[in-house]
C-alpha cells in the first residue's frame, strides 16, 4: 500500500484543520526561534529540579524533583499526545543543550548502522521501568535529580559524537514512548498538497536550505530521516518543525488527522519503512502495552504479596532478582504467549497467508491503543489527585530560601477526589479498548478481506484480557511502599 | 510496633518512645503513643508535641495533628492514614523550656484497609 491509498481526511470538501493556519500559533511556529523559545523555560525548569532534587528535602512530597517529575509532567506528557501530539519534543529541554554544545562541538561521525534500529531505546525504555521500581525513584528527589542529570549527559555524549537527532531516534526513552503514543495523537507535521513536493526539486525539508553559492546548510531539514512527501504518520517526528522552517514553499503544516489511522495502515513509511518488517518497532509496542500494565502493577497492594511470595520460593533477600522474574513475565513471556497464540489462531480461522511471526508483528500495533489508554489512567490518576500539590511544594521551596514571597505552604491542597479521577480512569480504559478492537478490525479487513471477523476475534480477546487486567489493576487498592522486600 | 524515634538533628539526651496501634497499621485512624524521658529516664511534663506524618511519594498531603498528655511524659495522639504504603510520622517537640525538638518515625507499610 503506498501513501496515496491510505485513507485520506483531505478531500476538498473537508480541508483539515491546520494549526499553522490559526492566527499567533502559526506566526509563533513558523519563527526560527519558536522552538528555543518553548525549550528555555523548560530548561529552566529542569535546572530548578535538579537543585532542588539533589540540595532540597529529602521527602518526596515535598521536593519539586520529585512532584514536577512523576506527577505533573507525567501527566500533562499524556495528556498533550492525547489531545494535540508530540509538542514535549518540540519542547525537549535536552535539545537546548544539545543545540548549544554543538556550537563549540561538531560531530564527526554517523550513527552506526547496525543499531539503526530500535533495539536500544527498547532495551532502555526497560531499563527506566526496571530501575524506577528497583530504586523506588518516585521516592527520592535524590535519584530523580541524578535521572535529569544523567539525560542530559547521555544526550551530549551520544549527539557529541554522533551526527544529525541520533540521541532521539535511536536512544531516548522518552522519545520513543511520545513516538508511539503520538501515532494515536489527533496531530500529524505533514505536508499540504502532494503537488507542490512534486514539483519541488531543492527538497530543502530533508536536506536543509542551503546557501547557493558555498552550499552550507543556512536553516537544517529533518535530523530524523523523515522526507516528509513520503513521511506517514507521527513515529519518529519530534514537532522539531525544522522542516516547516526549511520548506520554501510554506507547504507543511501541523494538520489534523484520524488519530490512530496510521496504525491501521502499511504503506513504506520514509525513515521507517514497512511497520509489518520491523521487529524491533513491534517490541517497542509491546513493551509500551505491556509495560502500562507492568509500571501500574507494581504500585497496587497484590504486588507485594507477589514479591514476598517470589522471594520466598526463591530463596532470595534482594528485590532486584525477583524484580526480573516479574518483568520477564509481563514483558517477555506474557506477550509471547497471548500474541502466538492470537496469531497461530488468526493464522489458522482465517487462512491468513502470513508467517507466524509477521503476523504477530503486524497486529502488535493494534494493542497500542490499549497501551495508551493504561498510561492515560495511571498518570492521570497521580496527575489530577496531586494537581495542585505543586503549589505547596513551590511554596515551601521559595520560603527555603528565607522569603515567604508566596505566602506560606498550604500543605491541605492537594487534587481531585479519587473516586472522580476513577471515572476518568474508566474513561480512558474504554477509549483504549475502542481504540484497539477498531485498529484491529482495520488490520484483519486488510489480512483477511474474507474472513475479516476471525482474524479480528483472536485479538479482540487479546484486547479484553488486557482491559480486564488493566481494569482489575485500577481497583486494586494503591499502596506505595519503598520497602519491597521487607514483606 | 514500639521503639525509639530518630533523632533529625540535635543529639538531645531526651528520649522519645513510641507505640503505634492497631499493628500493622492499616489505612485509617491510627493511634500513636509517646513516651518522652529525661536522661535519668524521668518522664518529661508539659511538652508540646506537633505531629505531621507524609507519604513517601509526591502527591499527597502531609496529615497534622497535636499530641495531648494523656499522663505523665505520656503523650497520645490520633493520626488517619489515607493511604496504604509507607509513612514518615515527623514529631516537632518544644520542650516547657522553650527549647525544641525533632524527631523523625519510620511506619512502613502500611496496609489496606
Amino acid at each position: 500500500m503506498n501513501p496515496s491509498s491510505i485513507p485520506a481526511l483531505e478531500t476538498a470538501e473537508s480541508l483539515p484543520f491546520d494549526l499553522m493556519r490559526v492566527p499567533g500559533l502559526g506566526h509563533l511556529f513558523r519563527w526560527r526561534y519558536a522552538r528555543p523559545l518553548l525549550q528555555a523555560p523548560l530548561l529552566v525548569l529542569s535546572i530548578i529540579m535538579i537543585l532542588h532534587g539533589l540540595f532540597g528535602p529529602t521527602l518526596a512530597p515535598k521536593n519539586l524533583a520529585t512532584t514536577l517529575s512523576w506527577l505533573h509532567f507525567r501527566g500533562v506528557l499524556v495528556l498533550v499526545l492525547l489531545c494535540a501530539g508530540n509538542f514535549f519534543c518540540l519542547a525537549c529541554p535536552f535539545m537546548l543543550v544539545r543545540q548549544a554544545a554543538r556550537r563549540f562541538f561538531k560531530p564527526r561521525f554517523n550513527w552506526p548502522r547496525a543499531l539503526r534500529n530500535k533495539w536500544i531505546s527498547v532495551g532502555l525504555f526497560v531499563l527506566i521501568l526496571f530501575t524506577y521500581e528497583l530504586f523506588d525513584l518516585w521516592s527520592s528527589p535524590w535519584w530523580t535529580a541524578w535521572l535529569i542529570v544523567a539525560y542530559f549527559l547521555s544526550v551530549l555524549v551520544v549527539d557529541g559524537f554522533f551526527k544529525h537527532a541520533s540521541f532521539c531516534k535511536f536512544v531516548c526513552p522518552i522519545g520513543q514512548f511520545n513516538f508511539v503514543a503520538s501515532t494515536l495523537s489527533p496531530f500529524e507535521v505533514k505536508v499540504r498538497e502532494q503537488d507542490v513536493c512534486t514539483r519541488c526539486h531543492t527538497k530543502d525539508c530533508i536536506r536543509g536550505r542551503r546557501e547557493p553559492v558555498s552550499d552550507l546548510v543556512t536553516i537544517r531539514g529533518c535530523e530524523l530521516a523523515l522526507f516528509q512527501p513520503s513521511k506517514v504518520g507521527n513515529m519518529d517526528c519530534t514537532f522539531c518543525l525544522d522542516c516547516v522552517h526549511a520548506c520554501p514553499h510554506d507547504n507543511i503544516g501541523i494538520s489534523s488527522r484520524l488519530p490512530a489511522n496510521e496504525l491501521m495502515v502499511d504503506p513504506i513509511r520514509s525513515g521507517i519503512g514497512y511497520f509489518s518488517r520491523r521487529k524491533d518497532l513491534a517490541a517497542l509496542a509491546i513493551v509500551f502495552t505491556f509495560g502500562a500494565l507492568l509500571n501500574a502493577f507494581g504500585m497496587v497492594s497484590p504486588s507485594y504479596a507477589v514479591e514476598t511470595w517470589l522471594g520466598r520460593t526463591l530463596h532470595v533477600n534482594h528485590e532486584a532478582p525477583v524484580l526480573g522474574v516479574i518483568f520477564t513475565f509481563f514483558l517477555i513471556v506474557e506477550p509471547v504467549l497471548l500474541l502466538g497464540l492470537a496469531a497461530w489462531l488468526t493464522r489458522t480461522w482465517a487462512s491468513s497467508k502470513r508467517d507466524l511471526l509477521p503476523l504477530a508483528v503486524r497486529y502488535t500495533y493494534g494493542l497500542v491503543p490499549m497501551g495508551f489508554g493504561m498510561w492515560l489512567a495511571h498518570y492521570c490518576f497521580h496527575f489530577l489527585t496531586g494537581l495542585y500539590t505543586v503549589i505547596p511544594v513551590t511554596q515551601n521551596a521559595i520560603a527555603s530560601l528565607g522569603r515567604p514571597l508566596l505566602g506560606e505552604p498550604r500543605w491541605s491542597l492537594t487534587g481531585l477526589p479519587a473516586n472522580v479521577v476513577q471515572v476518568i480512569e474508566i474513561g480512558f480504559l474504554m477509549l483504549g479498548l475502542a481504540g484497539s478492537l477498531v485498529v484491529i478490525y482495520g488490520l484483519a479487513e486488510d489480512d483477511a478481506p474474507d474472513r475479516p471477523l476471525r482474524a479480528f476475534l483472536p485479538w479482540a480477546v487479546v484486547c479484553l484480557v488486557l482491559w480486564c487486567a488493566s481494569m482489575w489493576l485500577m481497583f486494586q487498592p494503591m499502596e506505595m511502599r519503598a520497602t519491597m522486600m521487607s514483606g | 510496633m514500639a521503639g525509639c524515634s530518630r533523632p533529625v538533628e540535635s543529639s538531645d539526651p531526651v528520649t522519645v518512645e513510641h507505640e503505634i496501634s492497631p499493628l500493622p497499621a492499616r489505612v485509617g485512624v491510627a493511634t500513636i503513643t509517646f513516651r518522652l524521658a529525661d536522661a535519668a529516664g524521668k518522664p518529661v511534663t508539659g511538652a508540646r508535641i506537633a505531629v505531621e506524618a507524609d507519604m513517601s511519594h509526591a502527591g499527597m498531603s502531609p496529615v497534622f495533628a497535636e499530641a495531648k498528655e494523656e499522663q505523665p511524659g505520656r503523650y497520645q495522639t490520633h493520626l488517619k492514614f489515607q493511604m496504604a504504603g509507607d509513612w514518615i510520622v515527623f514529631l516537632h517537640v518544644t520542650l516547657p523550656g522553650g527549647k525544641k525538638l525533632e524527631r523523625q518515625i519510620e511506619v512502613s507499610g502500611v496496609r489496606p484497609k
